[in-house]
């Protein structure tokens, strides 16, 4: 009964929100009646390998299931718009249970506000003009699984990130209507996840960038991801995106922006967290907090995403090998693969962004030379020139910004 | 001139019978491959459909608090994934109550190392005192949990080929 009851209020709750993103977007969300209510749950295992994610795919490979974590095998986000059951979930803490996006509200407060301001959801579709983006979001972590020394925390493999559509307003907008004394440094975020250890009062996460990144045209304040509801695990209803940035500066579940006349100071900010050391250190290092920095822009790298790896080509057969390639702030320049290990480089087409901070395509048709064994190493470069690494980047202390290339491996029959 | 019709329709029967013994044949293969060896072979529909879990699913996260011999298979503990060693009760109800065991499995370090993650757990993120319990762990972790060297590139393993 308490079931019943539960997904009654579920449905309610999504309805609601397609009626609002409706009325927002302007379009009818033809198929989004059919959410929830087609699919049935699924007999599952309450522990280990047989638990899916909420509104997520089985093919996404588990890390962590309190709190979850997953990542995206590469070849699963071929498409140019990363499916939302595929985008990777990096979760600090416990989503929010139950949500209503008819009392949602959002606040914006902090030292450099000239008042503090509260808006519904209603209020913010309403009041503020709507954009929508292809933005980049990868985890500062990801990649962190090759360190060596081994970094503490979850073993992202290659898959924690992805290109979504989001739509939303510009969180510019929001914070001209409010109004910001000449003294703002920095914004921080609060969410709605409740804390592992299950004290209430405990902020799980709250980050934030400079204002001058917040005040960027693509900086979104977004509702919609693919069209869709954000789901769930992804910070429905309401999250900051913030392209290019570490991840965890674009705050799920969004309740508060504060404004900062200094660098934010929230849990995840200080210490060691989303920080590398200042200068280069060797590996396993111990490095002191006033020795660490704050991860800005996230460096050049690049995917392949077709073939997966361990495919067998025919003799004398061609292959396309394609993915993506993106790089923080930055747009990419030039891609190249190799089938030597670096011993020759072929420049591969090279597509342009969508929109900024979105990745870009890039695919190369090869020809294996003769029978054998053979890896495809893909190195993206940046506007400044700057490209990936074939060997680990810089060891750190918390095992971040690994832009290593990434490789398959292929046989030619 | 009549023998050699005769002789002609004889052999046109012999190879309209051989031609359809040949593929009642093949049918006969392509059943039994369908049936036994690829029972997906003509079903489109089952072709990458991956699942998507539904927002209701949200099943709560249930620590485990004992551990049964009846779930231990080749020296490891299934439900958990962690493997079973001197202290391996203590650390699944120890570390099993905030968060999943998999971040135990998934995570290497050294004694020192694991002792600055406890640190660092008690320090931020309300871990308690763990007393006496505290030496059982570390030990167990720093045995079954150490790091491994693996320079500055791992070689690629391929979990299965495929042709293209």
């Amino acid at each position: 009964m308490e079931n019943k009851d539960k997904q009654g209020r579920r449905k309610f709750i999504t309805q609601s929100a397609l009626a609002l993103l409706s009325a927002s977007i302007g379009s009818k969300i033809v198929f989004g009646e059919n959410l929830t209510e087609d699919i049935q749950p699924l007999g599952l295992d309450d522990k280990g390998a047989g638990r899916l994610i909420p509104g997520k795919s089985d093919k996404l490979k588990i890390l962590n299931d309190k709190p979850w974590n997953a990542e995206t095998p590469p070849h699963l986000l071929d498409p140019e718009v990363t499916p939302a059951s595929l985008m990777f979930v990096r979760n600090n803490g416990i989503p929010p249970e139950e949500v209503d996006i008819d009392t949602w509200t959002l606040e914006i407060d902090g030292e450099s506000v000239k008042q503090k301001k509260t808006y519904t959801l209603k209020e913010l579709a309403q009041k503020f003009q709507h954009y929508s983006y292809n933005l980049t979001l990868e985890c500062g972590g990801n990649g962190r699984a090759e360190f060596n020394p081994p970094a503490k925390g979850n073993q992202w493999g290659l898959g924690a990130v992805a290109c979504t559509k989001w739509t939303g307003v510009r969180l510019k907008d929001v914070l001209n209507d409010v109004g910001l004394k000449d003294d703002a440094v920095y914004i921080g975020y609060y969410g709605a996840d409740t804390h592992l250890s299950g004290d209430p009062g405990k902020v799980v996460i709250s980050r934030g960038v400079p204002i001058a990144k917040a005040m960027e045209e693509e900086t979104l304040l977004a509702w919609a991801m693919n069209d869709q509801p954000i789901p769930v695990m992804n910070g429905f209803p309401l999250r900051l995106v913030i392209g290019g940035w570490p991840a965890s500066v674009s705050g799920k579940w969004l309740t508060r922006i504060s404004v900062r006349d200094k660098v934010h100071d929230g849990p995840k900010m200080e210490g060691q967290s989303y920080r590398i050391p200042k200068f280069p250190v060797p590996p396993g290092t111990k490095v002191p907090d006033e020795h660490m920095k704050i991860i800005e822009s996230m460096p050049v790298k690049s995917i392949i995403t077709y073939p997966k790896t361990g495919a067998i080509v025919g003799k004398g057969k061609s292959v396309e090998v394609r993915g993506h390639a993106w790089a923080g702030d930055l747009e990419v320049k030039e891609m190249h693969v190799s089938i030597d290990f670096g011993v020759s480089w072929k420049k591969c087409e090279l597509k342009a962004p969508k929109n900024r901070l979105a990745w870009q395509r890039w695919s190369i048709d090869l020809t294996l030379p003769e029978f054998g064994y053979y890896e495809v190493w893909a190195r993206a470069t940046d506007e400044n020139g700057k490209s990936q690494p074939m060997v680990l980047p810089g060891w750190n202390p918390k095992g971040y910004l690994n832009n290593a290339c990434h490789r398959i491996a292929l046989k030619q029959a | 001139m009549e023998e050699k019709d005769k002789k002609n329709l004889l052999l046109r029967q012999a190879k309209i019978t051989l031609n359809f013994g040949v593929i009642v044949l093949v049918f006969c293969v392509l059943w039994l491959m369908q049936h036994s060896i690829f029972p997906k072979m003509f079903d489109f529909s089952a072709v990458e459909e991956p699942i998507i879990s539904e927002a209701d699913n949200l099943t709560p996260y249930e620590p485990l608090l004992e551990l049964d011999s009846a779930d231990i298979e080749n020296g490891i503990h299934v439900p958990s994934g962690l493997i079973v060693d001197d202290g391996v009760d203590i650390v699944m109800t120890t570390c099993g109550a905030c968060h999943s065991l998999s971040l135990v499995t998934q995570n290497r370090a050294t004694k020192e190392g694991w002792k600055d993650i406890i640190v660092w757990m008690q320090e931020t993120q309300k871990l308690w005192d763990l007393g006496d319990n505290e030496e059982i762990i570390l030990n167990y972790l720093a045995k079954n949990y150490a790091p491994e060297n693996e320079g500055r590139r791992r070689n690629l393993v391929v979990e299965e080929w495929y042709n293209l």
